[in-house]
């Protein structure tokens, strides 16, 4: 129950846009930053990890109209041991997890459900956000200050079908680590390479990403979504 | 988000369809909505688990409905009507009640919401009126006729009052969609308002801007963007 409201699981979510990018940076700070969840970032090339931003607009779905800014990095599935080789390595993406390290969002219904039941580390922010143009773009601010923004340009069409329907997110609140099961559904998927703007402002979550390197990098990819379909199923813990 | 930020959206035709989707993304962008149509239970599905949605079940066409709506709101910075009525019948077997109801509903219903939010937006020098015409007024579809014509006059009106009020802070903008759009083709024509209202001279008719070349190009309009 949530607010007064029955909250059944899955919860479906059956329109959302989406637009994100992806950044190599240095394993060992990003593992640094993740430290607290006890898992491992996935390392796809030696000595680098995969740091994911994204914002998403959730037109329709069971928590409500929203907005969410995300802060993402590619984990190994907890107890599988570091790939070896370079196949090995490649191979080891497929099963990566994505660490949700930072989810804030702009109403209040989907802070408490996200919280209590999948621990996702969410807090309220205002967060303009326009996915209509050609470059999207979104803020997090707070009391008038921006702490991120983020712009991102579309690139070229991406055939149906690709993408990952299904992946294990995992979350770490009050010390608690949770893996939720998470299908997505895309349509009208495009990707570039590069194609982002990042500005960090005053915040703690701004100065890591600065530690990573990301106030000066360039994207690996870019990618934006028109309709996105997604499930979350209830979580379960990780032991330590 | 600040009182001082608080923005108001009235949409109508927010029960189902591209009304629905619209009072959903400006809810998700902070906006108070005000969600209006004739059909209550739409109305909840549309403002579900949504904190900033205020639902009016009631006909823009009445008069006596709206100014009620409107006395409780306070002020509206940007009203979306995408309420419509198209019921299919051909010209001759229609009955002119029918037809009128089409017109009330559509046109009447814009005039409704113009006259009583546009005085607002005129003394404060900012506001947005996102009326919802068609394709179907420019090239009527089959059993159709009733619609085409309210559709027609929500355009001449919408081009009527971008000319009287130009150059006082308020935009006017007139989408045209296809007819019996799906999920999809709101996504679009939303997307295409929304862009067109990011440019402050934007074009007063907006289309969604799927088809590459222009087909959907009109006499004195530029080409879908």
């Amino acid at each position: 129950m949530i607010q007064g409201e029955r909250v059944e699981l899955p919860v479906r979510i059956r329109d959302a846009a989406v637009a994100s990018a992806m950044y190599a940076v240095p394993a060992a700070t990003a593992q640094a930053v993740i430290a607290y969840s006890g898992l491992d970032v996935a390392e796809p090339l030696p000595g680098r990890a995969i740091c994911s931003l994204a914002f998403i607009r959730y037109a329709d779905g069971d928590l409500g109209p929203y907005h969410e800014f995300a802060v993402a990095f590619l984990v190994r599935p907890p107890g599988t041991a570091p790939p070896a080789g370079a196949l090995g390595r490649l191979r080891g993406m497929a099963g990566a997890g994505a660490f949700i390290h930072w989810l804030p969002v702009n109403q209040e219904f989907t802070l408490e459900c996200g919280r209590t039941i999948w621990g996702f580390p969410k807090e309220l922010a205002d967060m303009p956000m326009d996915l209509s143009g050609r470059t999207k773009r979104c803020a997090v601010r707070f009391g008038g200050r921006t702490a991120i923004e983020l712009h991102v340009r579309s690139g070229a069409p991406v055939p149906g079908g690709a993408g990952a329907p299904k992946v294990d997110a995992y979350s770490c609140l009050d010390g608690v680590t949770r893996r939720t099961p998470w299908t997505l559904t895309p349509s009208g998927v495009r990707m570039r390479a590069g194609g982002a703007k990042l500005v960090l402002g005053d915040h703690p979550v701004a100065e890591e990403l600065r530690s990573l390197g990301l106030d000066r990098a360039r994207a690996l990819s870019c990618s934006t979504v028109r309709h996105l379909e997604m499930t979350f199923e209830a979580a379960e813990e990780v032991p330590r | 988000m600040s009182p001082a930020l608080k923005r108001t959206a009235l949409v109508t035709g927010a029960a189902s369809g591209v009304g629905a989707l619209a009072a959903r993304r400006l809810a998700a962008a902070a906006w108070d909505v005000v969600a209006v149509d004739v059909d209550a239970d739409g109305l909840a599905a549309t403002t579900l688990r949504s904190p900033n949605s205020h639902v009016r079940a009631c006909d823009p066409g009445d008069a006596e409905a709206i100014q009620g709506v409107l006395a409780d709101v306070g002020p509206v910075h940007r009203v979306v009507h995408a309420a419509s009525l198209a019921p299919a019948a051909r010209a001759l077997d229609q009955p002119v009640e029918e037809v009128e109801a089409v017109l009330r509903t559509t046109f009447v219903g814009a005039v409704h919401l113009v006259q009583g939010t546009l005085p607002g937006m005129l003394e404060r020098g900012s506001g947005e009126i996102v009326l919802f015409s068609s394709l179907a007024a420019f090239a009527p579809e089959p059993r159709g006729s009733a619609f085409a014509a309210a559709a027609a006059a929500v355009g001449a009106y919408a081009a009527a009052l971008a000319a009287e009020y130009a150059g006082q802070g308020v935009r006017f903008r007139c989408a045209c969609p296809p007819f019996g759009g799906d999920a999809d083709d709101h996504r679009l024509i939303l997307d295409a308002v929304d862009r067109s209202l990011a440019r402050p001279e934007g074009d007063l008719h907006v289309f969604p801007g799927r088809t590459p070349g222009g087909r959907w190009r009109l006499p004195g309009t530029s080409a879908p963007r």
